[in-house]
């Protein structure tokens, strides 16, 4: 590293004595982005002429082997927030990113004890498939798409924000070609290679991802005799032994479990993780795939930790916070330190890859949203053909690809951090309890599951705005009126309750009647009906 | 696994000393327990899937 050159390209780095290559064209990092996006649309071209029906442009044909699908899933679920994010709050303050990893992590179990099987028995593409099984379709698919829509696009913007300022950051391109490259890419695999194309860009991306992360962390415990402990330790003895225990980020207690709720239940009502398992053969792959996802994710995330301690101690959070406020560019910076500016270039290219990947799920998982639930099944009530089905999932693919641009755009230089955690809200809050009232109970309604997933929707967008996140941190108000950061405490027993209550209050015997061959097939699978 | 869970995320939020104490240099109670809530939920999740993919599919095939 050349310490002299690195600060004068960029005013933002001007003020703070990093030495960093960050916001310089990297070479590294475009030969392996270039790499990255000639193999990926290979293999969507590999794939669009295998995609010929709905069935494989929603489920890649249901023929993904469980390994593969719990890559796909880790895949999916590895975002950029939590690499960076975690690896981030991690370097900054040290316990409190563990709160954000562990959370994440135990939503997987919820998934597989309540989720997995019975999505897999009941549906076909969609989670609305599940809950409108025995209730009437065309209010409950309406509902289930708002909840849907309204996920994705909050994880969207969330997603496309923070990729248009990280290539920023680090390819030093504009913000604006950073997020026009992202949606182009991201439109081309949905588009022409579905749902296969999505799941092996998914598992390139997280193996680039593990193998990234793996590493990085075995580069940082090395300096530290591949022993944790002495890494922490040495964390203590720099800043306090504070960062070794539960600190700022969760002073109210409230805070601490609403944020636990949302991380926790969120997972097993995310969109594209639920259409994940669409597209394994059957209930037992489904649940392998689960146990293959859990160990992945789990140890990526006790690599993220291991990295945030590192460039806790090795970089050092003022530092990394002088480079970008947020914490975000903590894992670059490791990269670069320990490995020069081509491991920078490789770690850049796979933050990228991460990015692109994700907002792929997304996408596909909105459009069969808007085009299996709401087309298909509500304004065509279940008459489109074939042909016209997958022409109309390509036309919703086509203009979510371009919203998710606009939406990157227009909040450009927002903080939309707290989106995320919104949508895991909206996934605990909405889809969640329709999910599973609707599979567990007899009495679930119609008007009851319509209920519980607007109340849970509406509810968490209303809170949210209400409370201190955006009236304080954003609109820059001295109090707000809702007084917990995330409000999946109060909106998630709330859609249950007012989805029982409802129920409870509108009997609809002929659906009750209907939970039998539910059952059936949900234990039984398909081959029985 | 959700008991697992909010036991730890409790403890976060009403006792955060107990968590911060160390079970050796540079090792807290907070930071073990985070790591085992971890590693506990792959345990269950392996315990579950071979269970119900041996035993559960078995009993369900019999019903047929």
């Amino acid at each position: 590293m050349t310490p002299s050159s690195a600060a004068i390209g960029s005013p933002l780095l001007a003020a703070a004595q990093v030495a960093t290559r960050i916001g310089e064209p990297n070479r590294v990092a475009m030969a392996f982005f270039f790499l990255f996006i000639a193999t990926t649309l290979g293999i969507t071209w590999w794939a669009a002429r295998r995609t010929k029906t709905t069935e494989h442009f929603y489920a890649a044909g249901r023929t993904v082997s469980p390994g593969q699908n719990g890559l796909a899933l880790a895949g999916d679920y590895m975002s950029a927030a939590s690499f960076l994010g975690i690896a981030g709050l991690v370097s900054t303050t040290g316990f409190d990113g563990l709160i954000y990893s562990t959370g994440w992590l135990v939503g997987w179990p919820v998934v597989l004890f309540l989720i997995a099987e019975p999505l897999r028995n009941l549906g076909k593409y969609t989670f609305a498939d599940v809950v409108a099984f025995r209730l009437r379709q065309a209010p409950v698919r309406m509902a289930a798409a708002g909840g849907t829509l309204a996920t994705v696009s909050l994880y969207l913007i969330a997603q496309m924000v923070g990729a248009g300022s990280l290539i920023r950051l680090m390819f030093g391109i504009s913000y604006e070609t950073a997020i026009v490259i992202v949606g182009a890419a991201m439109i081309a695999y949905v588009l022409f290679g579905g749902m296969i194309a999505t799941t092996w860009v998914q598992i390139v991306k997280a193996i680039l991802l593990l193998g990234g992360a793996t590493l990085l962390a075995g580069m940082v415990l090395w300096r530290f005799q591949l022993n944790p402990a002495a890494l922490f330790a040495a964390a203590a003895e720099r800043y306090g032994d504070s960062v070794l225990a539960p600190g700022r980020l969760v002073s109210k207690p409230l805070d601490a479990i609403s944020l636990g709720l949302a991380l926790m239940f969120g997972t097993a009502g995310l969109p594209h993780i639920l259409m994940r398992f669409y597209t394994v053969p059957d209930a037992s792959s489904a649940r392998k795939s689960v146990f293959y996802a859990t160990g992945l994710i789990g140890s990526f995330y006790l690599l993220t930790f291991v990295l945030g301690f590192g460039a806790m101690v090795l970089v050092g959070s003022e530092a990394i916070r002088a480079v970008e406020p947020g914490g975000n560019m903590a894992a670059p910076l490791l990269a670069e330190l320990l490995g020069g500016t081509p491991f920078l270039g490789f770690i850049a290219a796979v933050a990228f890859a991460t990015i692109l990947a994700v907002v792929a799920g997304l996408t596909l998982s909105g459009a069969a949203a808007l085009s299996h639930d709401l087309w298909v099944h509500v304004v065509r009530k279940d008459h489109a053909t074939a042909g016209e089905q997958l022409k109309v999932a390509r036309v919703a693919t086509l203009a979510l690809g371009i919203l998710g641009v606009l939406l990157g755009i227009t909040f450009k230089g927002q903080n939309v951090a707290f989106m995320v955690g919104l949508a895991f809200a909206i996934a605990a809050s909405a889809n969640f309890p329709a999910l599973v009232l609707s599979i567990f109970w007899r009495g679930y309604t119609t008007a009851g599951a319509v209920t519980s997933m607007l109340a849970g929707t509406v509810g968490a967008l209303v809170l949210i705005y209400l409370s201190p996140t955006v009236q304080v941190d954003i609109l820059k108000n001295a109090t707000a009126w809702f007084p917990l950061r995330n409000p999946a405490l109060v909106t998630m027993p709330a859609s249950f309750l007012l989805g029982i209550l409802v129920s409870l209050l509108v009997r609809k015997p002929e659906e009750a009647s209907a939970f039998d061959r539910l059952e059936r097939r949900m234990h039984l699978g398909e081959e029985i009906t | 696994m959700i008991a697992l869970y909010f036991g730890f995320v409790l403890l976060i939020a009403y006792d955060k000393p107990l968590l911060a104490r160390k079970l050796t240099p540079g090792l807290s109670l907070g930071i073990l327990l985070g790591a085992l809530v971890i590693v506990g939920s792959w345990i269950m999740t392996w315990v579950y899937v071979r269970w119900a993919n041996s035993h559960y599919d078995t009993e369900l095939r019999r019903h047929r």
